[in-house]
Order: C-alpha cells, then structure tokens, then sequence
C-alpha cells in the first residue's frame, strides 16, 4: 500500500513537472514505465495525476458535446479546472467493478438516482456534500444521500400519424390497446418505465403506483406480448420507430423530440401520463479529483446548465427555479414544463433501488 | 539430478515463463469467476441451486441450446455442401468462393446483424418488393423473432463451418473414391461409405467449432430477438452490469465452461480428438 502511494505521489509531481516543461516527455514515459504503469493508463488518468481536471463518466455520443457545453464551460470559468470524459456509459455493474478494483478513474457519473439507492449503502458511492449543492435546486424527494437529480427524463411513447391520424392515442391505456390501435409497439426491455405504463393502462393512478404490483403488471405486459418488440439501447428505440417497425414505440422523451423533429412530425410524441425519471450525477468512492466532483455537481443544476441541457441534449430541468424559463418551442417536450407538469408522473427511486434486480428478471422473464 | 533431467525435457524451461504467463492470466480470471459463483451473495452452493429453482433459468438455457442445436445442424450441413462444391470445381471459381466466403468472414458481426434488418425486416427489401408485386398483404414476420435469430447466427457460423471441412475434404486422397467406383459402388454408395466416414473428423470439428462459438452469442439475438429471444450470454451481461447478480452470472459461466468441457470429454471417448484439430490419428 505504502509502494502505491509513494508511486502515485511520485507520478503526480512528475505529471506536474512534465506539464510545466520541468521534465522533458521521455523521462516522464520512463517514469510512468518504472511505476508500471501502462500508457494509456497514464492517459486515462491524467486527470487522475494532475489533479486539475473532473472527469465525467457518460454514455457518449452527443451526451459529450453538450456536457461540455452545457456544464464543462461554466465549471471551468468558476473553479478553473477542466473536464474530461470516459463515455463507456457507467452501468451499476461498472461502477461497482471500478470502485471494488481499487482504481477509480471518474469523478461524476451520469446515471441514475436508484443506481444511488443501491450502490450507496455498500460503499460504493461518495455521499452528496450538501453545503455545495443544493437540495432546493432539485425537486423534492430527489436529493438523497449518495445521489441528486440534475435532470429528468421521461418514459413517453411516439405514434405514426400516417396509421392512427385521425384517432391518436392518448395515454398508456390506448397503447395497451391492440383492438382499438392495432400494430406493433415497442416497449424498454429492462422493465424500467414498462412496467409503470402498463400499471396505469391498467387503471392504476399515477400518484398511487409504488410499490410495483409485479403480477399485475406482468400480465398486462403479457397481454399485448404478441404485438409487441423490445428495445434495450436508446437507438435501438429509435430506429424501431424510424424503420416502420412499429407503430407505437415507448420513448425516451428527448428521443422523442428527435424522431418528431427528424421526420417532420410524421412521428408524434405524447408525453401525457410521462414517467419523469430521475436522472442523477453520483460519485464513486474515491474519485480522483475529491471535492472537485461535488462543485461540478452545483454548476449542473443551475439554471443556465438546465436549459443548455434541455437545448442541447433534450434532458428536462429537474431544477424547480428553471420550469418558468423553458423557451416556448421546448414546451412541448420538456416534461416539466408547464405545458406537462399537470400531466406526468414520477418514479420513486428508493423502490427500483431496492427492487430493481429483482423487478428486471421477472420482467425478462415474462417477455422471453 | 540426473533422473531429473531425464524426466523433464529441457525444452519447457525454454516454455515455461510463457506458460507461467498464460496460466496466471488465463486460470486466474478463471478461478475467479468459479469463486464468484460459491461466494457472491453468501457462501455455498446457492447459485447452483437456483437452476433447480427457478423456471426462468432453465427456460433461458434451453433456449440457448435449442437455438445453438438448430444453428449448428444448418450451418454445418450448409458448410458441408458449400466445402464439397468448392474442393469438386475448378481452381478459378474455388477462389472466387474462397474469397466471398472470407469477405463475409471478415465483415463485423454488428454490420452483418444490421443488414439482415434491412434485407428482412418489416419494412425491409424482401417485404416491400414481395408486397408491391402483390404476393403478401402483411409483411413476414422474419426478424425480431427466433427465426431471425437463426437466420442470423446461421449465417454467421458459415464461415466456421467451411473452413475446417474444407482442409479434411482437401487432404482426402481421391483415387480411394475412383477405387470405390471401379469397384462397382455407385456415386451415393461411395459418398455414403467412403467420404462422408473419411471427412468425419472434419465434420466433427466444426459442429464443435460452431456449436461452442454460438453458445457465447450476445449481439445478434439481442438485435435479431427483438428482446424475446433471451440467450445465456445476454443474461450474464444483464446479472453482470443491470442486476449486480454477480453470483448467478458466475454460476451460468462456469456451467457454460463445464458443459463445454464434457462435451469435448464426451468425444474424446469416441475418437482421438487430436485428429480433429488436425493432429495425426496414430
């Protein structure tokens, strides 16, 4: 133990020196393979032994732009520190595996709030320092011990207008409806958001769905089984839709904006009875860059992050403070904004902390 | 020190560190994840005993070998024509065959998986010409379902199958087949009797070459399935990153490792599986 840290002391300081032209690059190589440490992991951590830089751990694509944009410049003009990305997309199953192994290489990871539920009470999760940020710039309920909500997004659903045009559907009941919408639907393959639409299809209030009855639920997922395909990637959702796969398709909200927007509106998205789901920045134990983590958590929920999120990647403000300033062509596909507050539910993340294993098998299992 | 040298050929020293480095960096991951599996939640036996248990278990991993059985049969029926036309045909058109069938070797398994939704899908090539020309009124449901899986991993799995059917049928000394007809053996008699027994230890190297290979297929039924066709691999990856069930993907593991194991076990009380992997029969 004493060797590592003495190793990782040494390589920061020569980092420090390479960085400020003290050391010239072949003797920080030299140095790096000395340590045994491998290139590219001299380059993945950088940020690690510099110290000067967050690094966020996403899912890629645009999500790396927009982060950068959104939340990256602001943090820097404030605390002067970079940001970096790893987007290998930080499943729960990761981030124990990164944070059991001892060598943790992300600061902030972009997942969401029941990851915090689960993986919090093992050890595996810094908890949230509430001095720095703040649980008013979230919406109640969503700023726990190990996680908080920066933004949501929500489990809609598209139609084709060219197949139900004169009679679109409504809400998760008439998408339970094969009499009265014949055709294909897609719904998540990883029961999150399934199973709460087909709870509500089946009469179930909004405000009254947790805990999940399963059995109930199972069998309506059941019932339309035939007429229905699954998707576990947010492209694959998309290409479902886009490709005349199905009629209907259960969405990511800010997928939905793209589909619509993408093909002129031959697609609609409905976000009535939308699951709002808390997406939340957590932070694995040990981050490289310490209490850094917790300040570029403050940036993200204010309200000029907010919007840029919502503009940039469709993710919806969670921070109460921004609802009132959702420019008016996003209205329609914020789920917080006024136009859909009224109109959308929320998903209890302490309930999929704690059953969401189980709750994904059973699903699973009902639909293979 | 002399018994020593006599036992121990000089020539593994020369070997050992690198079978030290396999052995470490091969067994070792190896033992971690039949740890895993006695461990992870609670010590004992617990993982195994779900596979009594639980329906959802066993069902997955009778999906997985029905579907492994059929894209195995098909495959390697395929590939043993497709081998027997090219070793039978002229120099010219074996390596244009040669060619196209390592083109589609080398293409990514994700881009070939894609491509069968364009060819097939709902709104694909083959439902669009089929329902413009007035054949169907539906479009044929051929992905998203397990036929699309088989289409799929068959075709895939080709490739595999070909390539070590050919080497046997290429080494086969073909005067014994003129000798079998001289003799009076009609053409079905001598295939029959005299080259399908002589390509057998092909034939029995690439079913296993396919089989073992489709037991581990995640991408194409995950696309292909439509989220119905659930295979072992996926399940592992699920329990590994979305359920944090390490010790039922531990279990599912290592009874893919042991299965794999007795099958190979299973052929070598039938014949010297060194043929097979091309090794002499003495």
């Amino acid at each position: 133990m004493q060797d590592k840290q003495f190793m990782k002391e040494m390589l920061t300081d020569s980092a420090h020196a390479y960085k400020e032209g003290r050391m010239d690059r072949r003797t920080f190589l030299a140095l790096c393979g000395a340590s045994g440490i491998a290139l590219n992991a001299v380059m993945a951590g950088d940020a690690q032994a510099a110290a000067d830089h967050v690094v966020m751990w996403n899912w890629g694509g645009q999500s790396e732009e927009c982060h950068g944009s959104a939340i990256g410049d602001a943090f820097t003009t404030k605390t002067g520190k970079g940001l970096k990305f790893d987007t290998s997309g930080p499943l729960e199953g990761k981030i124990k595996e990164m944070v059991d192994s001892g060598n943790v290489t992300a600061d902030v990871a972009d997942a969401d709030l029941f990851n915090a539920v689960a993986l919090g009470p093992t050890g595996h999760l810094e908890p949230i320092d509430y001095s720095v940020v703040s649980k008013d710039k979230t919406l109640p309920g969503y700023a726990l011990e190990h996680g908080v909500s920066v933004i949501l997004y929500g489990y809609a659903f598209v139609y084709d207008t060219e197949v139900y045009g004169d009679n679109p559907p409504q809400n998760w009941a008439d998408f339970f409806d094969t009499t009265k919408f014949p055709g294909m639907r897609s719904l998540y393959k990883w029961a999150n958001g399934s199973l709460e639409a087909a709870l509500m299809a089946d009469g179930v209030a909004g405000d009254a769905l947790y805990p999940l009855d399963m059995d109930r639920a199972l069998a309506k997922i059941k019932s339309i089984k035939d007429d229905s395909l699954y998707w576990g990637s947010g492209s694959e959702a998309h290409s479902m839709v886009v490709n005349g796969e199905v009629s209907m398709g259960m969405i990511w909200q800010n997928r939905g904006r793209n589909i619509e927007n993408d093909t002129d509106g031959r697609y609609k998205l409905v976000n009535n009875q939308a699951l709002a789901m808390p997406g939340a920045y957590i932070v694995p134990k040990g981050n490289p860059a310490g209490a850094a983590a917790m300040q570029f958590i403050a940036t993200a929920q204010e309200v000029p992050a907010q919007l840029a999120l919502l503009d940039c990647l469709g993710m919806t403000p969670s921070n109460p403070a921004a609802f009132g300033e959702i420019p008016e062509d996003q209205q329609a596909y914020a789920i917080t904004s006024a136009m859909n507050i009224d109109k959308i539910v929320y998903n209890d993340p302490t309930w999929w902390g704690e059953n969401g294993g189980d709750a994904v098998n059973a699903f699973l299992d009902a639909i293979s | 020190m002399q018994a020593l040298r006599k036992q121990i050929h000089p020539g593994w020293l020369i070997i050992a560190p690198l079978l030290m480095l396999v052995l470490v960096l091969y067994l070792g991951p190896i033992l971690n994840i039949l740890w895993l599996s006695v461990t992870d939640p609670e010590p004992g036996l617990g993982n195994y005993a779900k596979l009594g248990e639980s329906d959802a278990l066993v069902r997955i991993i009778w999906t997985t070998l029905r579907i492994c059985l059929i894209t195995t049969l098909f495959s390697v029926t395929l590939g043993y024509s497709i081998a027997y036309a090219m070793v039978h045909c002229h120099q010219r058109q074996k390596n244009y065959m040669l060619t196209l069938l390592l083109v589609s070797f080398w293409i990514s398994i994700l881009v070939r998986t894609f491509s069968w939704l364009m060819l097939l899908g709902r709104k694909g090539l083959l439902n669009v010409a089929l329902e413009d020309i007035g054949l169907i009124a539906e479009p044929i449901a051929f992905m998203r379902n397990e036929l699309g899986v088989l289409i799929g991993m068959i075709h895939y799995m080709i490739p595999y199958a070909v390539l070590p059917l050919l080497v046997s049928m290429d080494g086969l000394d073909k005067r014994v087949m003129n000798a079998s007809r001289n003799l009076g053996a009609t053409g079905s008699q001598t295939f029959w009797r005299i080259y399908l027994p002589l390509t057998t230890p092909g034939l029995v190297a690439s079913t296993l070459l396919v089989f073992i290979l489709s037991l581990g297929f995640y991408v194409t039924p995950a696309v292909l399935g439509g989220g119905k066709v659930l295979m072992v691999a996926e399940y592992i990856s699920v329990q590994l990153l979305v359920t944090l069930k390490w010790g039922t993907a531990a279990m599912l593991a290592a009874l893919m490792l042991f299965g794999v194991l007795a099958m190979l076990w299973i052929m070598s009380r039938f014949m010297k599986l060194s043929t097979v992997f091309g090794g002499s029969s003495r």
